[in-house]
């Protein structure tokens, strides 16, 4: 860190911390973040419960970078770059789906580029190139053109991490202790997505990962207001910091009888109370965030420093009979599904967020000051996501521009 | 659905076609009352689609009547994308079952959104874009009354809604 840097460090004691809004526009800082965050951290992905079955598929975009995860007939999750060494062509196109299909230039079992129908299997080596002898006589062997495998690994609920770095490090120093408010409620028995939706919205990727960091927002939502700001225990909830830029926000009981037409829940998770609401906010833009009898799971895809696509995914027990998914199916909906009484209001806020802050907008500061001895309305986790983004980027995120400038003059 | 099945006699088929338009017309115009009016009191709306990402079929939203006036009343508590829903709706068939006094129907929409609030009013107001596509699969029962829903699948095949609604669509 510079000697620069220092003078202007984010939260370093100055009365109201605040970050610049071009972190939030600034198409240059975008794709650094792609190059020294997006490309180097542990992610999580699809949920294992997507690919039920030996040689079942999910694709997806990480950093601009196609990936295709699958299950190996030896059961074992893989995650691969899904792109045809010949030509750069996508391979697997649809979102999900069974190799076990044969595909029009391609025979089942294998991954086929329809371009060229170069073949691969599901540990990514290639097992047919037509006609390779004639083309490329000896100079070139399926052995040389396997796909580039990712680091990947299942954990924390059966959720698919990877990592585009080839050396992330372990997973676990990534995640540290954060998960360890959950772990009871995610690792006791195996986990099933019951819900999928997406949305992509005009604003930066980091506006959603603060509102997922910060609940002084709840005056935004009856619905939180009244079952939850007016009720016991809910000034009481604290936030914890752990290190590499997560953070978690500890459980109150939630009455969600105060509004009209909803009702205590009956299921739950194992070790979690029926109305208890806790979350784990993961660097650079994930969140787990479990109500009683649902756990809702946002991943994001940063598109654009002006363009961000959520996942959200409702999950709740394998062992559920279909009544018990029913009811947590009716849970999750009315409040976190596309017609839910939250999560339009979020999506709202951030859409409004990312008008004031379009690329080129003027510079202003957007404050994360308050400070509340870490309970529910302190803005410590926004904080902390940046001191992680400070660390990462080199740059100060209340004056991110502090060191081009030094560097010009 | 029986879509080869023959025409049913103009007169009911035209009642129940009446009742799904006049729906159209009260959700469009958000007289909320006015369209659970021409709902029984057994009256089930979902809102379903299918996931070709995680290969399931999901309900993104179910209510029985009582869900529906608690959640039409709720609205005005709500911060809410404020711009118009407007359903163009084709229906397709009528199947009558006499037997049950009951009638299904199947009906093609798209509903667009006129905006107002949503994003940015001063540039986007007044624009409409399309916010999401499906069938209305309806249960209907005969009476003296006329037709009256007893149950509505809404259908998606639109399954990036971005902000999503707080609307019955």
């Amino acid at each position: 860190m510079t000697a620069q840097m220092k003078t202007v460090a984010y939260d370093s004691g100055q009365a109201i911390p605040f970050v610049d809004s071009r972190i939030y526009s600034d198409r240059s800082i975008f794709e650094e973040e792609l190059e020294k965050i997006w490309k180097k951290v542990w992610l999580a992905t699809v949920h294992e419960s997507e690919l039920p079955e030996p040689l079942d598929f999910r694709t997806l975009t990480v950093a601009r970078e196609p990936i295709v995860i699958v299950r190996g007939s030896d059961n074992i999750v893989r995650a691969f770059l899904n792109v045809c060494p010949h030509r750069g062509n996508l391979i697997l196109r649809q979102p999900a789906g069974s190799l076990t299909v044969a595909e029009p230039s391609g025979n089942a079992n294998h991954m086929t580029c329809m371009f060229h129908a170069w073949q691969f299997d599901c540990f990514g080596r290639c097992v047919d190139i037509p006609r390779a002898k004639a083309g490329y006589q000896e100079r070139l062997k399926k052995e040389d053109v396997k796909l580039r495998q990712l680091p990947c690994e299942v954990a924390h609920g059966g959720f698919v991490w990877l990592s585009l770095d080839a050396n992330p490090g372990p997973l676990s120093a990534y995640i540290g202790q954060a998960f360890d408010i959950m772990k009871q409620e995610l690792d006791t028995e195996p986990l099933t997505v019951f819900h999928y939706h997406k949305a992509i919205i005009p604003s930066n990727y980091k506006l959603w990962h603060d509102t997922n960091s910060e609940f002084y927002h709840d005056y935004m939502h009856y619905f939180n207001r009244a079952t939850s700001m007016q009720q016991k225990g809910y000034f009481e909830r604290k936030y914890t910091a752990f290190p590499n830029g997560h953070c978690t926000v500890g459980s109150m009981e939630v009455k969600y009888d105060a509004y009209q037409g909803a009702s205590d829940r009956v299921l739950s998770f194992p070790g979690m109370p029926r109305n208890g609401w806790k979350m784990v906010d993961l660097f650079p833009g994930a969140t787990y965030n479990i109500r009683g009898s649902s756990l809702r799971v946002d991943t994001m895809t940063p598109l654009g420093a002006d363009r961000v696509m959520i996942e959200f995914r409702g999950l709740g027990l394998k062992r559920d009979t279909p009544d018990e998914q029913a009811q947590r199916v009716r849970d999750h909906n009315t409040i976190w599904g596309p017609f839910g009484r939250n999560l339009h209001e979020d999506l709202l806020g951030i859409t409004g967020q990312g008008v004031s802050m379009r690329p080129g907008s003027t510079p202003r500061h957007i404050l994360h000051g308050r400070r509340e001895d870490n309970t529910i309305h302190d803005e410590i986790g926004m904080r902390h996501f940046y001191g992680e983004w400070s660390r990462r980027m080199e740059r100060s995120p209340s004056d991110p521009f502090l060191n081009a400038q030094v560097a010009a003059e | 659905m029986n879509v080869m099945a023959k025409p049913e006699p103009k007169s009911l088929e035209r009642a129940i076609q009446d009742v799904i338009y006049r729906a159209c017309l009260f959700l469009d115009e958000e007289k909320f009352s006015e369209w659970l009016g021409l709902c029984a009191s057994d009256f089930k709306y979902r809102i379903t689609t299918y996931s070709p990402e995680i290969r399931k079929q999901m309900t993104w939203y179910e209510q029985d009547i009582s869900g529906l006036k608690g959640m039409i009343e709720m609205l005005p508590k709500h911060n809410t994308d404020h711009g118009r829903l407007t359903r163009h709706a084709t229906n397709y068939a009528v199947e009558l079952d006499p037997a049950q006094n009951e009638a299904r129907a199947t009906t093609s929409f798209a509903c667009y959104r006129t905006m107002l609030d949503g994003i940015n009013s001063h540039i986007d107001s007044g624009e409409t874009q399309l916010f999401l596509i499906g069938k209305y699969y309806d249960r209907f029962r005969l009476g003296e009354e006329g037709p009256k829903f007893v149950e509505r699948n809404v259908f998606l095949d639109t399954r990036r809604l971005d902000k999503g609604s707080h609307y019955p669509i």
